[in-house]
């Protein structure tokens, strides 16, 4: 992109509530990016043919009147209407989680409630116009490589999973630096990965000790866990590997957070050679 | 650390006894000994119906004055069946189209009994005579209403939005009011000059000080202007500030404002009448202070903010409830920020002294510092033409922005610290259940107000809005013929509309 990403901060509706409209516009132009500043009480229509007239990468929505469901998503359709479904939609003001979950079903990117930072927003915003065009690029996860399941007591899991449900052990490790015995057991196309922790100070035994045995994480095999983590890292979630760390089977492994990939510890996986 | 070396000279004149002249200890003798504050719930949401009761659960709770919160379009003068109301009816207050609402919103409320705060700013003339005649009704003559409209538009242009016309005709609907009240409603405070969305925008204390006097001294003028009397009309203007977080610059505010403003009205514009020279204010904790992270921390942040505003001498509080900065607050959450100021009223003996902090080194020279720094912005203003011409310029609007770019940045920087926010996080927050309004409100108004179209007399419509338009393009004072129109059920829009054709729209800078 050879010009300065452009945003356009828009106030829908009767709210005159518009500090938090201004201190985004100029935070965001501090950063770097080009901001258009709506001034109050827009409507949808008005909105979008500001948008397009300003060929704007991004609009972010401020409304703290509680019509946010009603106009957030009509900006939305109006543009797809339009054929426009790649500007990038992000939204803020006091809205309620639940809302904002939906929200983000009706085709917002994002949206950042009291308490976010200028610095959140803007990376938000460079990554994803940015990413928009190479997108394409990014093959997505191969398949779920294995899930990884805590375990109290390994003989009585290997019961069930072995001897009940049938599955083969194919292979069986300890690793040390995270105090954990790993079984792997062939479940179809993937594998199920018991984790038994050699030490109440492992992250499993913490695991156990404070959820009791159960899921612990879902693995996606990806080509380059680097290139994951990054992108991963570029989109704002929160990575517990910097960078990508030796895990079971010789794999390649890397974490992002569970607050970021909304309460499921997820794993990157790569195969190496040496397997 | 303070000492005596730290009080200005003549600290017996700066201070006054509480209730005598300059006010800085209080407006009353004997403040909360012999009545407490007003404690006052800004209570609003959805259909009147539902705002009904809400107001009489509060009631019965043992508040004891009401404070209605309106929905955007009835702010703005559009019907709840108005396009650009689309997804605003009922979400920030109640929507009120017509009369038939507001005689549902004060239904079993008798209008003698209470005094009715209502924020409402561009069309206060109107809903001001939807209350008049919902007294009427109830058989209560004007003379015995008692409360106050919000009725300041110069803060909406500078800080909250919510403008319908320009400066000029708006200028002219606050002295309509402010010579009706005179003469009809002596109880009724008509105006509430407000810092309080001032605050809200995000400006300093002193900003917030300087610009709601400057305010103040506008509408001071265009009174007089007007041919009023300053005794006249002053003693029923109010002021409404903010509660913010730094415990003792905010004391500090109020003493200052009281005595900046007893001298203004005394020295400059000659006022005899003492209580010309009281500042009398209602105070609301500061709403942006509230965080959506670990929301029940804000109960001691509005406990806080709510002892200041005690200790700095209010006639009236609101306590926000700890969930608003994630949605309308629930009735549970509305009941804990009542307990929390009958908690200081009744039980922490704050109240038992007069202007406890009077003569104390501290208090009193930060007094005097902020006193100095809102003259000095009363002076830049003046300079420039007054506030109408500071607005006009964007200068209030420019000097609140950059105080609250500065405020963003330096919580980014972590020079301020917001707890919860930006140190001492938890993960994984259990989100509280919030109040929803539901969205048949919007549809059921339209059903109401076509309802009412239906059975209205549509001649006596037409009739009074012809004669409400004929005063407009005239000198005359509007109130009579605004209150024609809503006692025949003329809507909110429609009165609005005139209005909005004969004066036109504000455009903001």
């Amino acid at each position: 992109m050879n010009r300065p990403i452009r945003v356009l901060i828009a106030k829908p509706g009767l709210d005159g509530h518009d500090r938090g409209a201004l201190v985004v516009a100029q935070g965001l132009r501090d950063e770097g990016l080009e901001v258009i500043y709506t001034g109050l009480r827009q409507t949808v229509e008005q909105i979008i043919a500001t948008a397009i007239q300003e060929d704007v990468d991004c609009i972010g929505l401020s409304s703290l009147s509680g019509a946010h469901m009603t106009l957030f998503p009509a900006v939305v359709e109006g543009l797809q209407e339009r054929g426009i479904d790649d500007m990038l939609i992000i939204g803020g003001g006091v809205i309620p989680p639940e809302d904002v979950l939906e929200l983000k079903k009706r085709g917002l990117a994002e949206v950042f409630t009291p308490g976010s930072t200028i610095g959140e927003m803007a990376d938000f915003i460079r990554n994803n116009v940015l990413n928009k065009g190479e997108l394409s690029f990014f093959e997505p996860p191969s398949q779920v490589d294995h899930i990884g399941i805590a375990v109290a007591d390994l003989e009585q899991t290997l019961a069930f999973y072995r001897d009940h449900l049938g599955f083969s052990v194919v292979h069986e490790e300890d690793i040390p630096d995270q105090k954990v015995h790993a079984v792997f057991l062939q479940a179809g196309e993937l594998h199920i990965e018991l984790l038994l922790s050699t030490s109440d100070e492992g992250p499993i035994g913490k695991f156990v000790a404070s959820k009791g045995p159960g899921i612990h994480h879902i693995a996606y095999r990806v080509d380059d866990v680097a290139a994951w983590l990054e992108r991963s890292r570029l989109a704002g979630h929160r990575l517990i590997d910097e960078s990508p760390r030796p895990g079971g089977q010789n794999k390649w492994i890397g974490f992002i957070h569970p607050k970021s990939s909304h309460g499921v510890l997820t794993e990157y996986c790569q195969i190496t050679d040496k397997e | 650390m303070y000492h005596q070396s730290d009080l200005a000279d003549e600290l017996e004149s700066r201070l006054g006894e509480p209730g005598a002249y300059p006010f800085t200890r209080g407006v009353q003798s004997t403040m909360y000994r012999g009545r407490f504050w007003t404690m006052r719930q800004y209570a609003g949401f959805g259909s009147a119906k539902q705002t009904n009761e809400r107001f009489r659960y509060l009631l019965q709770q043992g508040q004891t004055g009401l404070s209605t919160a309106f929905d955007l379009p009835t702010q703005i003068g559009y019907d709840a069946d108005h396009p650009f109301a689309l997804g605003e009816v009922g979400k920030v207050g109640v929507s009120i189209s017509s009369l038939a609402d507001m005689e549902v919103l004060f239904d079993k409320i008798p209008l003698d009994q209470v005094s009715t705060s209502m924020t409402i700013n561009a069309p206060a003339a109107i809903l001001l005579a939807m209350y008049i005649v919902v007294g009427e009704k109830q058989g209560v003559s004007m003379d015995k209403l008692s409360g106050t409209i919000q009725n300041d538009i110069l803060k909406e242009y500078v800080a909250r939005g919510t403008y319908i016309f320009p400066p000029t005709p708006s200028m002219r609907l606050i002295t309509n009011i402010f010579e009706f009240c005179a003469k009809k409603l002596p109880k009724f405070n008509t105006i509430s000059i407000s810092g309080y969305h001032i605050r809200e925008a995000g400006s300093t204390a002193v900003q917030e000080v300087a610009f709601t006097l400057a305010n103040a001294r506008a509408y001071v003028n265009a009174a007089l202007s007007a041919g009023l009397h300053i005794d006249e009309f002053a003693p029923r203007l109010s002021f409404f500030f903010n509660a913010h977080n730094l415990f003792f610059e905010e004391i500090a505010k109020y003493r200052a404002a009281r005595r900046i403003w007893a001298r203004l009205m005394k020295e400059e514009y000659g006022a005899q009448n003492l209580k010309s020279l009281q500042l009398r204010f209602h105070t609301q904790t500061g709403g942006s202070t509230l965080t959506a992270q670990q929301p029940d921390n804000n109960i001691v942040r509005v406990t806080l903010q709510a002892l200041a505003a005690v200790l700095g001498g209010t006639q009236s509080l609101h306590t926000n409830s700890r969930d608003e900065a994630l949605a309308l607050p629930t009735e549970d959450s509305a009941r804990i920020a009542l307990r929390t100021q009958q908690i200081i009223a009744y039980e922490s003996g704050v109240a038992d002294t007069v202007d406890p902090l009077g003569g104390s080194y501290y208090m009193e020279s930060l007094t005097d510092t902020i006193e100095k720094q809102v003259l000095d912005y009363l002076r830049v203003i003046d300079e420039m033409g007054g506030a109408v011409s500071a607005i006009e310029q964007g200068y209030m609007q420019r000097e609140i922005h950059n105080a609250a770019y500065e405020t963003q940045r330096a919580i980014e920087r972590k020079d301020e610290i917001v707890v919860g926010v930006n140190a001492f996080t938890v993960e994984n927050e259990k989100v509280p259940e919030l109040l929803r309004v539901d969205e048949s409100i919007e549809r059921e108004a339209k059903e109401h107000l076509l309802h009412l179209k239906q059975q209205r007399d549509e001649h006596a419509v037409e009739s009074t809005l012809s004669a409400l338009r004929n005063a407009a393009k005239s000198d005359d004072n509007l109130m009579p013929y605004i209150l024609d129109a809503v006692r025949v059920y003329a809507t909110l829009g429609e009165i609005a509309n005139v209005l909005r054709e004969e004066f036109g729209e504000y455009q903001p800078v």
